[in-house]
């Protein structure tokens, strides 16, 4: 028995038909995130493991009496050392962690096999590497919500400011964060090994942006250097709100750079985006793994 | 509307390669499953266009690999077209081009009316595509969540969405473990799902890519059965395979493609016909070696030997083709006898697809 076919599939294309599919890739990512319960033991010891190297250090050198420490306060203007290393080492997992899962996000597709069969629909693909973001950005406040939680119960560490003002200049670094992770994810594509450019990059905020220091010690070109780097402004401000109180305009120094490195970088995550997947076409590197 | 479901002008896929430090091997464009990264195409280095290697200025041609090279096609709509070659013939990349994943270097195509490349969002809206068959779809999910996920992405509405999905459930006889995730699936179902996946939006055209590649032979002749079933309900189903029976027994017109060329369109009689004044000998030896395969060649009438083994035993099946079987014979058991090889077994047979192939090219299909 022969039928007729429309020649049109059941297909509706729409911007709310757009929207319900990148809804559908959150919800999809999410499900898969939270089917490797792995993930769990990794959230509660990060937070401690990475800081506490610093931490430690930091006690050795303050002598047996901690009259060191006080030479840190007068260095840094910071009188809790702990809060200040952890809010540094916690960007420095922030960046580090986009950079793996948001920058390996299609790569892993890719590897996975799935790539393919999520570009053949008629889907807006950047919705892809953008559905990633959303449980990525989830995780990552729980990750620093345990971090305050396990600092504050083992350490004593006592917040002096308003958590919306760490937030907002959390929420201020967002685009610049992932920016950056949508440029790397779209070079993956083509690139496929780029585990030294995640070493880089990470070694540059470790060294340049302070994570455990005031950028002040750093030579002049080195501070120069670090006012180009979005996390520079992150911890900066985001030490600012937790522990001198410092409310939208004293941040302003920190959240305008924030805002603007954020256009920017969305601006190059995009087009970056573009021209490789433009380039994967060209050359088949969507198919290979 | 196009006449035709899909419609190639000359389509031309060439590669980036990178020059090799003296060696001849062929770059992998594909390497994973595209059937281009076998290396059947051909490379050739554009010596107009120079590259200069950092830091030392040397230069270099640039290289490139020519997947496809001027592939026609005309698609009717409703027919099952069979895409028919060896593993690096051009199959996949060519379905790469239609479907859009892959930009042509030359050369235009259609797919339901729409161009591939100016209105690829069009063509994506007008495809049902199964590449890659079990990983296309995410283990990490149930099979509900996979249809669901994917009507989604193919824009079709929530409502008409939920029963197009319990539809397809039910169809590909997933009904019962249609919760369970995915990696708890046979292959089978796998591909169960993957195919569920392609006809989610009821898409007017399907390429089906090696869809029976991996599956047992029970769940591979369950899918040459939907596949025909498909046909029947009006799809335009584009196929590639290099299982010459699946071609044979689905397809109402057959493509051999070869070296990124199509070399032969017809239907599967058709083909067939072109050989039939030549006779298959077909014979089953032990002990064999090369150098008898040079003394059969050398047998006036007789062309196109193909030997290979059989199993791990030292069982050989060796297929040639024959003016004229009856003066061919006594001479071919004549060569045979002696120095430890045996003749086992020998038949004359009708001609099929491979003899076809091996006509055409010159090589087994499974080469």
């Amino acid at each position: 028995m022969e039928t007729s076919l429309p020649s049109r599939s059941l297909g509706q294309p729409g911007f709310l038909s757009d929207l319900r599919a990148f809804g559908a890739i959150l919800k999809r990512e999410w499900r898969i995130f939270m089917r490797y319960p792995s993930w769990m033991i990794a959230l509660f010891i990060w937070p401690l493991i990475f800081p506490m190297m610093y931490i430690l250090t930091g006690r050795a050198l303050s002598g047996p009496d901690g009259s060191g420490l006080k030479v840190f306060t007068q260095t840094t203007g910071a009188t809790d050392f702990i809060g200040y290393i952890v809010i540094g080492t916690t960007v420095w997992m922030w960046q580090n962690i986009v950079l793996w899962d948001v920058g390996f996000s299609l790569r892993n597709e890719q590897m996975r096999g799935t790539l393919e069969s999520n570009w053949l629909s008629p889907t807006w693909r950047f919705s892809y590497l953008l559905g990633h973001t959303g449980p990525q950005i989830i995780s990552m406040l729980m990750f620093i919500g345990i971090t305050a939680l396990e600092f504050g119960f083992l350490f004593g560490v006592k917040l002096n400011g308003s958590v919306w003002m760490i937030l907002l200049v959390m929420l201020a670094a967002v685009p610049s964060i992932y920016g950056l992770g949508f440029a790397f994810a779209s070079l993956v594509i083509t690139v496929k090994e780029a585990n030294a450019f995640v070493f880089l990059i990470r070694g540059l905020v470790m060294i340049f942006c302070g994570i455990t220091f005031p950028i002040s010690l750093l030579p002049g070109w080195m501070q120069s250097f670090a006012m180009w780097l979005p996390p520079t402004y992150l911890i900066h401000g985001m030490r600012a709100a937790a522990f001198s109180n410092a409310g939208v305009t004293e941040l302003l120094p920190d959240l305008t750079p924030l805002v603007l490195f954020g256009v920017v970088w969305l601006v190059i995550g995009y087009f970056t985006f573009l021209l490789m997947e433009r380039r994967a076409r060209q050359t088949g590197a969507i198919g290979q793994y | 509307m196009s006449d035709f479901a899909i419609e190639a002008n000359q389509l031309v896929k060439k590669f980036p390669a990178r020059s090799g430090t003296g060696s001849s091997s062929l770059p992998s464009p594909l390497p994973a499953h595209g059937d281009a990264a076998q290396g059947e195409g051909s490379r050739e280095e554009e010596g107009s266009k120079k590259r200069r290697r950092w830091p030392f200025g040397r230069k270099e041609p640039k290289a490139t690999f020519t997947a496809v090279n001027g592939v026609d096609l005309q698609i009717q709509r409703g027919e099952i077209f069979g895409l028919l070659g060896p593993n690096g013939a051009g199959k996949s990349t060519t379905i790469r081009m239609l479907c859009t994943l892959l930009e042509p270097t030359s050369g235009t195509a259609r797919v339901n009316g729409f161009d591939i490349v100016k209105q690829a969002n069009d063509v994506r809206r007008s495809l049902g595509t199964l590449l890659a068959g079990e990983r296309s779809i995410y283990w990490k999910l149930s099979g509900r969540e996979n249809l669901e996920y994917f009507a989604a992405l193919y824009h079709i509405p929530q409502n008409i969405a939920k029963k197009r999905v319990e539809e397809l459930i039910e169809r590909m006889e997933l009904k019962d473990r249609a919760n369970e995730l995915v990696e708890k699936y046979s292959t089978g179902m796998r591909q169960r799902v993957a195919i569920a996946k392609a006809l989610l939006a009821r898409p007017p055209i399907l390429l089906l890519d090696e869809p029976t590649l991996g599956l047992d032979p029970q769940a591979a002749r369950r899918l040459r059965e939907l596949i025909a079933e498909l046909k029947q309900e009006g799809h335009t189903i584009l196929l590639t395979t290099h299982y010459m029976e699946e071609a044979d027994q689905l397809s109402d017109r057959i493509g051999i493609i070869d070296s990124g060329k199509v070399i032969a369109l017809d239907t599967p009689e058709g083909l067939k016909q072109r050989i039939e004044q030549k006779e298959m000998i077909r014979l089953e030896v032990t002990g064999w070696h090369e150098e008898i395969a040079d003394k059969l060649k050398s047998i006036s009438g007789i062309e196109n030997l193909i030997s290979r083994q059989e199993g791990e035993a030292d069982l050989w099946e060796v297929n040639m083709q024959a003016h004229n079987s009856r003066a061919a014979i006594p001479r071919i058991v004549e060569h045979i006898s002696g120095n430890g090889t045996r003749l086992v077994n020998m038949n004359i047979v009708k001609p099929s697809l491979e003899d076809v192939f091996i006509h055409l090219t010159g090589k087994a299909l499974r080469d």
